[in-house]
């Protein structure tokens, strides 16, 4: 509680969170600002959304838009299934593998097709959604955060891809590539933790 | 096709919240020290209906009520007050027994002998909390910054107030001076109000809150047809004059939770801070937002564009009235 | 006129306000994962602290990572960029190796052959093919990042620890980037030559240590 007063200038959502029930954060502001906060603050979940914005947001304004609805409806009707269907949610590898596709082909920019692009987009967010579906679904306002996460994704997807679409100065988009080279070599890190620890 | 369900699911996203905002009273627990180990206890419980919320404050150490607890009820909330005889409060845990199972949260304050206080708000996630040995003024104006962003971010109708303000003013320059406009009035009204110069009844009150969004719906339509009005020439003007009653608002919404009396001008400037962080927040959100959306060269339908603006005005209308009737009630 | 005049320091103003704002949110962006470190549960912000001191910790790692940053910049565009983009991804490819248990002989070696050998570009301001200095560069940082593999400490948190490690890294990159910035200069130039020489004598004793 006293160190809020310091992280104010980091913003409000993330003024109370503390540590709460399996991976959902606790905002203080209810559940659907809980679910809100949740893709800034888990960062399994954080950093495929940003490799995929800054790939989106790369390719221009037309993937862009397409993204920005593609991933939160995808990440949504993920959580969804994971609500009424249980499976268990899908190997570490396979969220480990589409870090590194997405952060890749960031990094790589070239004019991949838009249908690749929007495609990934929604098999990242229905796995990753997939993923969180079954702690929402078991807690009270689960379906609150949902549509929290799914509006913090569309928000931060339409930022990103906004600001990054009109692009132009060289230096900005290998800044950009470099970024995505590092969200791929994270993947290839977390990639090989999980096979050392058998997941 | 798919973009329009798109946009009718964010817009239902974005209304959600209000569901549950009527929810959002705190109980209010003070606890003051009268003599030395002696505690004038006042406990603040909302009411659902007749429906008390079953919560009862509980301590971990020795702690027992030295008189009978009286009860009555005000609307909305149910106050008892009773003497708790403890000799050491300090490093006891209190907790609120039944919290975990309700959606509200619990504001704990506590002021002591030697003229140090600590408050602390509890919530359903986290309904104990240990009393520390002493609190600095940073904490109290933690507690009160993060309720005044909770009153913000769940205050729809303020909210709407200023998306209709954002929907009305496209200059940058006019945005600002609006938006400080709304600020610098509401919180001389809140600050007023908070200090006890002036007062506004409760249910007259929300009913004006609800006509000033009411009011800015017309408006938006006719600056969309192109015509002029004072509104749309002088939108500061409007802006200020609705903040005045906005800032009555707050006020009533800081004087519900309990305040304290003797961190009252702290806990009033940071209840208004808070407001204005989750202001700023949220404008700046919606300003990136437009921004992000015509770089991404989003071709919206017109009723698109125009659903936040017939919104606003058939929201406004709905509460008027319903605020209204229950005046007369 | 006059009104014109304010009218335009208003806009200015504005454009200049917009500016910050977008600077703000960017500031914002970045630091996202900070806060996301900061607010996991307890005791995983030490997985990325030990992250990103680990490339830092060993002298020989980090003049090798400097001297990458250092010929990129002699090579001049597009090493300069196309280095920082692809290293980290082969070095974590090397680190993922690592992390899985998969043997290569001779890392110590590897990795102090890798100091001569950028040293010594670096010394002869060696300007080859851009894919055969890549080629270079991957070849080695593979063995770097399999060393940071398998020295990855038991438990902790796997993904902040690689966060940080390749913030780590990247920092490394741009601080020899900057450095190379002097090569424009003739002076600098050769002050450059002989900061990668002096890269090249240390990986002697690192390799005369790895033998020993």
């Amino acid at each position: 509680m006293k160190h809020s007063v310091i992280l104010l200038s980091i913003g409000a959502l993330l003024l109370a969170a503390s540590p709460a029930q399996a991976h959902l954060m606790n905002s203080g502001f209810g559940p659907f600002y809980d679910g809100l906060a949740h893709p800034f603050l888990v960062p399994d979940d954080l950093l495929p959304v940003i490799a995929l914005t800054l790939l989106a947001g790369l390719r221009g304004a037309r993937c862009g838009r397409w993204v920005v609805f593609a991933l939160p409806s995808a990440w949504l009707a993920g959580m969804a299934a994971a609500a009424v269907i249980h499976l268990p949610s899908g190997p570490v590898w396979m969220t480990c593998a589409l870090t590194i596709v997405l952060g890749a082909l960031a990094a790589a920019d070239r004019p991949w097709p838009v249908a690749l692009v929007v495609g990934l987009a929604a098999v990242a967010g229905a796995t990753h959604g997939f993923g969180n579906g079954r702690e929402l679904a078991a807690i009270k306002g689960g379906g609150l955060a949902m549509a929290g996460i799914a509006s913090a994704l569309f928000v931060v997807s339409a930022l990103t891809a906004g600001q990054l679409a009109t692009l132009r100065a060289h230096w900005a988009r290998v800044a950009v590539r470099v970024a995505g080279s590092w969200i791929a070599a994270i993947g290839l890190l977390m990639l090989g933790w999980s096979m050392r620890t058998g997941q | 096709m798919k973009l329009r369900h798109a946009v009718i699911l964010l817009g239902l996203l974005a209304v959600s919240p209000a569901t549950h905002a009527h929810e959002l009273r705190p109980a209010y627990l003070e606890m003051r020290e009268v003599k030395t180990g002696e505690f004038s206890v006042l406990w603040k419980t909302p009411m659902l209906g007749d429906m008390r919320l079953s919560l009862e404050p509980e301590f971990s150490g020795e702690a027992k009520p030295a008189t009978p607890v009286s009860t009555r009820t005000t609307p909305g909330a149910a106050v008892q007050t009773w003497t708790l005889r403890a000799l050491a409060l300090r490093g006891q845990t209190l907790l609120i027994r039944g919290l975990d199972s309700t959606m509200t949260d619990a504001l704990v304050r506590c002021e002591f002998a030697d003229g140090t206080t600590w408050s602390q708000r509890l919530s359903p996630a986290q309904p104990s909390a240990l009393i520390p040995a002493r609190q600095t003024a940073w904490a109290v104006a933690g507690v009160y910054v993060q309720l005044g962003i909770e009153h913000i971010l769940f205050g729809i109708d303020h909210l709407l107030f200023v998306l209709g303000l954002l929907l009305l003013v496209q200059a940058r320059w006019m945005l600002l001076k609006t938006i400080t406009a709304f600020t610098v009035a509401h919180s001389l009204t809140l600050a007023i109000a908070t200090l006890g110069y002036a007062s506004a009844p409760g249910a007259p009150l929300n009913a004006a809150i609800a006509l000033s969004i009411l009011f800015l719906g017309p408006e938006i339509v006719r600056m969309w047809r192109g015509e002029t009005s004072l509104t749309i020439r002088k939108p500061w003007l409007v802006a200020f004059c609705f903040g005045l009653l906005h800032g009555f608002g707050f006020a009533s919404a800081l004087s519900n939770t309990g305040l304290p009396r003797a961190d009252l001008p702290l806990a009033l400037l940071t209840f208004n801070v808070g407001v204005e962080i989750g202001q700023v927040a949220f404008v700046g959100l919606v300003v990136l937002l437009e921004r992000s959306f015509r770089q991404l060269e989003f071709c919206w339908p017109v009723w698109v564009l125009r659903a936040p603006g017939y919104a606003i005005g058939s929201l406004g209308a709905f509460w008027t009235i319903q605020r209204t009737v229950m005046m007369f009630r | 006129m006059k009104k014109q005049k304010t009218e335009s320091t208003k806009l200015k103003t504005l454009r200049r306000a917009t500016r910050i704002s977008q600077g703000v949110f960017w500031a914002a962006v970045l630091m996202w994962p900070m806060s996301a470190l900061a607010h996991t549960r307890g005791g995983e912000a030490i997985g990325f602290l030990s992250g990103a001191q680990h490339p830092v910790s060993g002298l020989d790692h980090v003049l090798a990572m400097i001297a990458v940053g250092l010929w990129g910049a002699q090579l001049g565009a597009p090493a300069v960029w196309v280095l920082p983009v692809t290293f980290p991804m082969v070095m974590a490819f090397g680190g993922m190796l690592g992390l899985m248990g998969v043997k290569l002989p001779g890392i110590e070696i590897g990795i102090a052959a890798s100091a001569i050998a950028l040293g010594f570009v670096v010394f002869r301001e060696a300007k080859p093919k851009l894919w055969l200095a890549a080629v270079l560069v991957g070849f080695f940082a593979v063995f770097h990042g399999h060393a940071h593999g398998t020295e990855l400490p038991p438990g902790g948190n796997g993904l902040l620890y690689s966060i940080g490690f390749v913030i780590a890294t990247g920092c490394l990159h741009a601080t020899g980037i900057a450095i190379g910035l002097i090569h424009r200069w003739p002076a600098g130039r050769a002050v450059l030559r002989l900061a990668g020489g002096g890269v090249a004598v240390a990986g002697v004793l690192f390799l005369w240590r790895a033998l020993a």
